[in-house]
């Protein structure tokens, strides 16, 4: 035990180092697949069948398989295949082909609760608009936009929350966020080796930190009650 | 208008599908002289490195070998003469940590130049890697608690044990060989947590990094070390056909013959394993 409070000022620095890059991730990809993923949605709903099909098709392939093998071909690919390393080996390229990666794979599934949303806004409200003189694009930012967001918020915050851990597939491709700088320490790192508790304490920082979104969630979702 | 915009949405989407495509075909295309040449002619792997300006070396945080300093700054055996074999060949050094497991996907598709990492030759990586001449010798020890390491000094004694070995290292070989009881796990330090949880009995991991890792005054006080399994040697792997190994191996005949190698060892205590070049 006293060995562990002697090695806790240079692990928690180390894990501040890696968790930094885990937010870096998390936000990134929220950015990203936010606008993306209602993009995908509005191509699925299209009645233009090409590209209602292949928006289908392409989150079927997404969803279909699982992100750390898309990580892996995102980042590995140009260089084994094309023999164009477009990523690069430092930490840098290795974020932006995590972040291109979870921004495709979050926006499929941001998509279909999207659709879900759009969708289960009743006809009539639609129809209101129309009969009102409303354009298209009137009535889906006046009318449907913010009763799609009321409805979407619970299934939202769910994918959220489990963003939050899927970061840590990440460290397939080597990028350094916080559950390999916790295990670093197993091996020897920063002068401690040996050292297995490094690794479990970084629940304690998803637990914080998902707790925080909980009730941010939590509160937009009673912000947004007045709709009923 | 939905309709307008539908089509535009799709033109957007394919030609971005296009662009990311004919981007990187016309790029491979214009690499591919370069890129083609060495797996041919063994030529211009160090030119391609030369033309970068940086020789990338794929790492894992490995104490002697590679570890960080308190400046954060890459210093060990490895990094050392890493360091001075980029500046010999006039470029700078830039360490990557990589996931082990993938070391070979790392240097194929060049996102890495090179694996020096305390790497031990075994078939998998001389046949898949353009390797250096060994450089340390290394053998695979068994670890076991202090308190019943008296039972377990020779091979014969071992057959009770369950066994933590790292997938794919010299030491699964050797377990396997001796046709023991084990469990793969992913790296050598989680075989070390399988011992010191008691949920394996014994692990087989490197000699130097037992030598650091276990013992007195390490984070495994209660371990230790016991029979050594076989002898190994360390070498730097590039990618296949690359002309970069021959020109390490000079390097290596150079700093062995001017004492800078047996210097540098020292510094980080593995002098007693340097081979001579």
């Amino acid at each position: 035990m006293d060995r562990i409070f002697e090695q806790m000022p240079v692990v928690i620095s180390s894990l501040n180092i890696g968790f930094i890059q885990t937010l870096k991730l998390f936000f990134v990809t929220l950015l990203g697949a936010f606008p993306l993923g209602l993009l995908i949605a509005f191509g699925s709903m299209s009645h233009f069948r090409p590209l209602s099909y292949f928006s289908k098709f392409v989150v079927w392939i997404i969803r279909g398989t699982p992100l750390m093998i898309q990580l892996l071909i995102i980042y590995y690919f140009p260089g084994l295949v094309l023999h164009n390393p477009v990523w690069g080996g430092g930490e840098a390229g290795r974020f932006l082909a995590a972040s291109v990666s979870f921004i495709l794979n979050y926006a499929c599934y941001f998509s279909e609760i999207y659709r879900g949303g759009i969708q289960g806004v009743p006809v009539g409200q639609e129809e209101a608009g129309l009969v009102l003189g409303m354009t298209k694009s009137q009535i889906f930012f006046k009318v449907t936009l913010l009763q799609m967001i009321k409805r979407i918020v619970p299934p939202m915050s769910n994918e959220i929350i489990t963003l939050v851990k899927d970061t840590s597939l990440a460290r397939i491709i080597a990028l350094q966020e916080i559950i390999w700088a916790g295990q670093a320490f197993m091996k020897g790192s920063h002068g401690i080796s040996g050292a297995i508790w490094p690794l479990f304490f970084t629940a304690v920082y998803y637990l914080i930190f998902n707790g925080i979104l909980t009730v941010l969630l939590g509160r937009l979702e009673k912000k947004l009650n007045y709709f009923r | 208008m939905k309709k307008l915009f539908a089509i535009l949405l799709t033109v957007v989407m394919v030609l971005s599908l296009c662009a990311c495509s004919s981007n990187s075909t016309s790029d491979s295309q214009s690499d591919s002289g370069s890129d083609s040449a060495p797996d041919a002619s063994g030529g211009s792997d160090m030119e391609y490195v030369k033309d970068k300006g940086t020789l990338v070396v794929g790492i894992t945080d490995f104490e002697p070998m590679d570890y960080k300093d308190d400046n954060d700054e890459w210093i060990g055996f490895d990094a050392d003469m890493a360091k001075a074999f980029a500046e010999s060949l006039g470029v700078d050094v830039e360490f990557v940590e990589i996931d082990w497991d993938n070391k070979i996907m790392e240097l194929e598709g060049k996102t890495i130049d090179c694996v020096w990492n305390g790497m031990t030759l075994t078939d998998e990586v001389t046949s898949s890697m353009e390797c250096s001449n060994a450089y340390c010798n290394n053998g695979q020890v068994v670890i076991v608690p202090s308190d019943t390491a008296d039972k377990y000094q020779d091979t014969d004694s071992l057959s009770e044990l369950s066994f933590a070995v790292e997938a794919g290292s010299a030491g699964e070989k050797e377990v396997a060989a001796l046709d023991l009881t084990y469990t793969s796990v992913k790296t050598q330090a989680d075989a070390l947590m399988e011992v010191a949880a008691g949920t394996s009995d014994a692990a087989v991991i490197d000699s130097l990094m037992a030598a650091a890792m276990v013992g007195e005054g390490t984070g495994y006080d209660k371990l230790t070390y016991t029979c050594q399994l076989n002898s190994e040697e360390y070498g730097v792997g590039f990618r296949k056909g690359s002309d970069l190994a021959k020109a390490l191996n000079d390097f290596f005949k150079e700093s062995f013959g001017d004492g800078s190698m047996t210097e540098c060892a020292e510094k980080y205590g593995v002098q007693a394993a340097v081979i001579e070049q």
